[in-house]
């Protein structure tokens, strides 16, 4: 009689990955911190640890010593699409890694098990399986012509044809929020930072599909990655700014990955940059920001990555910028909701996380809740709404460009 | 031939006794163990790979896939693995991060628990090698009793962690909520574990924990205790939560001691 197979497999799940299930020691400090867990209230589903403790149990079912002396145990249908409901129920903040005693890499692992479960025919959640074919065909998710990557450049904004530093605008910026973009390039002019810009041969960073655990489809990650590396090679880029935390991540980490090999320029947040040439003391502010300001670290920026202090920096040296920390911050953070496609597929999740961040900066009675990404911005926006509290939500970069004395639209 | 566990001939177990329980633990140790490091190797080498068609779990994959990893360079938190064993594994840094109390809980439980294997370890040795008639500056009966003490301090360091465990679990009510049966089963034998431990070697001493109990009693009660450390707390590892005790480190080294 043939063996029966197991109800998993481990396509994309690493031999770590799969020790880092038996490491966990339930301790239990994942689920104190975990923002989706705690707005969905407290549903036991969504706590990291119960996902960690579930694929253990899945893994000893299927290749445990049990499974290999008498046969693995069949897990049904509905156990799983519960699982991946929950594992996409995530916005992968990493705030579990950050806490975990185990040292467990949390955020790989969520995107492991999503892109496992997907190969499986399980998953994604909701609208995201639309992002594979949206961005497949369009180069970006809001189904955009290409050709008007660069039509909201304002007459004003001189932009090189070839240069050591290219900005990579994002598609958010490039189409929706417009003053993040507005706000970049005047800046950039105004501190005399000559800069190209890849119209429309910038292709969307891929970040979508890969925190949802759709890199595989179509390989269009892979090819985008590809395709944007090749442009800015043409653009001459020495150095490549983002004003987008999701991008930046991507570019930084996902890019080298998914490529195979080191990226052939420097991968810079704006923030970082600006900062740098703070401390050269290249920038002249013209006009004061009498404002209590406080700063919310993007995920893919701070906890991903490791950038914290830059923005910080930025943001302290703004005349008039009173600075205030909130309590939960830098590595700490509370995470705005919108990451790991819960924005696209669970919207009342997304919104239920916003509105606890923004009233940790309601609390500490900040006028200003500024970031470094425009997903924060468009979620923790959407937060503030639904409070209906008033403060304002905006991009460092924005702010800078006000002190500056430069327009934002 | 005769182990070296008692004060008189009368009080001694047999060698063969000890060595057949220590082999049957190890063996049923290292069954667990190859089990859970083919389990891991049915994992894929790097990032976004499927493993081959039919490829069964290999401990020799997971062995190198983590070995690439602990030497891979990161992107964002590369501490050095020197500072790592010794802040993160050793001093267990990342829970003194988190709770001071459940840091002081488990440090002692790790380093009373760690410091009594290698101290058995030790007197193990120093008797194999009397009885092999390699001729040491001391005998075996002189270094138990050095052995005394400390085997008495990490002792007593032990039963302080597995108390603060059993009263976290009986009176913090987010602990007591997360405990589940298991829980308690690993803990009780650890406990049971400690408290044999004493009372053994009180009833053999006359001292503290003899409990007025005559002292031809201690072979069976220093067998109980070997009997139930060497399955609890070697047998039973790969099988059980205390996988952790080697899956953490190797998590924690991978990580590049965690984000």
């Amino acid at each position: 009689m043939a063996k029966k197979a197991p109800s998993i497999d481990t396509k994309n799940l690493t031999a770590v990955q799969l020790m880092e299930l038996d490491s966990c020691t339930r301790c239990g400090e994942c689920v104190k911190w975990c923002p989706t867990y705690a707005a969905s209230g407290q549903n036991p589903g969504l706590a990291p640890r119960d996902k960690i403790l579930r694929w253990r149990e899945f893994m000893n079912k299927s290749y445990g010593i049990k499974a290999k002396l008498f046969g693995p145990t069949e897990i049904p249908q509905s156990e799983l699409e519960e699982f991946k409901d929950d594992v996409h129920s995530c916005t992968t903040c990493g705030i579990c890694a950050t806490v975990c005693e185990s040292g467990i890499n949390t955020v790989e692992l969520w995107e492991a098990l999503r892109a496992n479960l997907v190969k499986k025919g399980i998953g994604p959640y909701g609208k995201q399986n639309a992002f594979p074919k949206v961005i497949g065909q369009y180069h970006n998710p809001y189904m955009k012509d290409q050709k008007d990557r660069l039509n909201w450049v304002p007459a004003d904004v001189k932009i090189e044809d070839k240069a050591d530093i290219v900005y990579f605008t994002g598609c958010t910026a490039g189409y929706n929020q417009l003053a993040l973009a507005f706000a970049t390039s005047r800046v950039l002019n105004k501190l005399g930072i000559k800069f190209a810009m890849l119209g429309e041969e910038e292709w969307c960073c891929g970040s979508a599909l890969i925190r949802t655990g759709q890199a595989h489809i179509n390989d269009v990650p892979r090819q985008l990655a590809k395709h944007n590396v090749e442009a800015l090679k043409k653009k001459g880029a020495k150095k490549v700014l983002y004003a987008c935390a999701g991008c930046f991540r991507a570019s930084k980490v996902d890019w080298p990955r998914l490529l195979g090999e080191e990226l052939p320029f420097e991968v810079i947040h704006v923030a970082e940059f600006l900062a740098g040439l703070i401390k050269e003391d290249k920038v002249k502010w013209v006009k004061p920001i009498n404002k209590t300001v406080t700063y919310h670290d993007p995920c893919h920026l701070g906890r991903h990555v490791g950038v914290f202090d830059a923005p910080r920096y930025v943001l302290s040296h703004i005349p008039g910028v009173k600075f205030v920390e909130m309590e939960n911050s830098k590595e700490f953070q509370r995470c705005c909701g919108a990451g790991g496609g819960v924005k696209a597929g669970l919207p009342d999740l997304a919104l239920g996380v916003a509105e606890s961040r923004v009233k940790d900066a309601v609390e500490i009675n900040a006028d200003i809740l500024s970031s470094c990404c425009p997903f924060c911005k468009r979620n923790l926006s959407d937060g503030r709404d639904s409070l209906k509290v008033d403060i304002v939500v905006e991009d460092v970069i924005e702010m800078v460009a006000e002190a500056l004395g430069l327009e934002t639209s | 031939m005769v182990y070296f566990s008692g004060l008189s001939d009368a009080l001694r177990m047999t060698f063969v006794q000890i060595m057949i329980l220590s082999a049957i633990a190890i063996v049923i140790f290292l069954y667990g163990m190859i089990g859970n490091l083919q389990k891991w190797g049915t994992g894929v080498t790097g990032y976004a790979l499927e493993p081959k068609e039919g490829q069964k779990g290999s401990a020799i994959r997971f062995l190198k896939t983590w070995w690439a990893q602990v030497t891979a360079e990161s992107h964002h938190s590369g501490k050095p693995i020197l500072e790592i064993l010794i802040l993160d594994i050793l001093f267990q840094r990342r829970i003194l991060k988190r709770s001071g109390l459940r840091w002081f809980m488990h440090i002692c439980i790790f380093a009373g628990w760690m410091s009594l294997f290698a101290l058995s370890g030790l007197m193990f040795s120093v008797e194999m090698t009397e009885m092999i008639g390699i001729k040491l500056p001391f005998t075996a009966a002189v270094f138990r009793e050095w052995l005394a003490i400390p085997n008495y301090i990490f002792g007593y360091i032990l039963l302080i962690g597995v108390i603060i465990a059993v009263i976290r679990r009986l009176f913090v009510s987010e602990v007591r909520q997360a405990s589940i049966m298991y829980d308690w089963i690993l803990l009780a034998g650890v406990f049971i574990i400690t408290i044999s431990g004493f009372i053994a070697d009180g009833i053999r001493t006359g001292f503290i924990w003899s409990f007025g109990l005559d002292p031809s009693a201690a072979p069976p009660a220093a067998l109980f205790h070997s009997i139930i450390s060497l399955l609890f707390c070697i047998a039973y590892i790969p099988y059980s939560k205390y996988i952790h005790v080697i899956a953490t480190p190797l998590a924690i080294l991978a990580n590049k001691g965690g984000e």
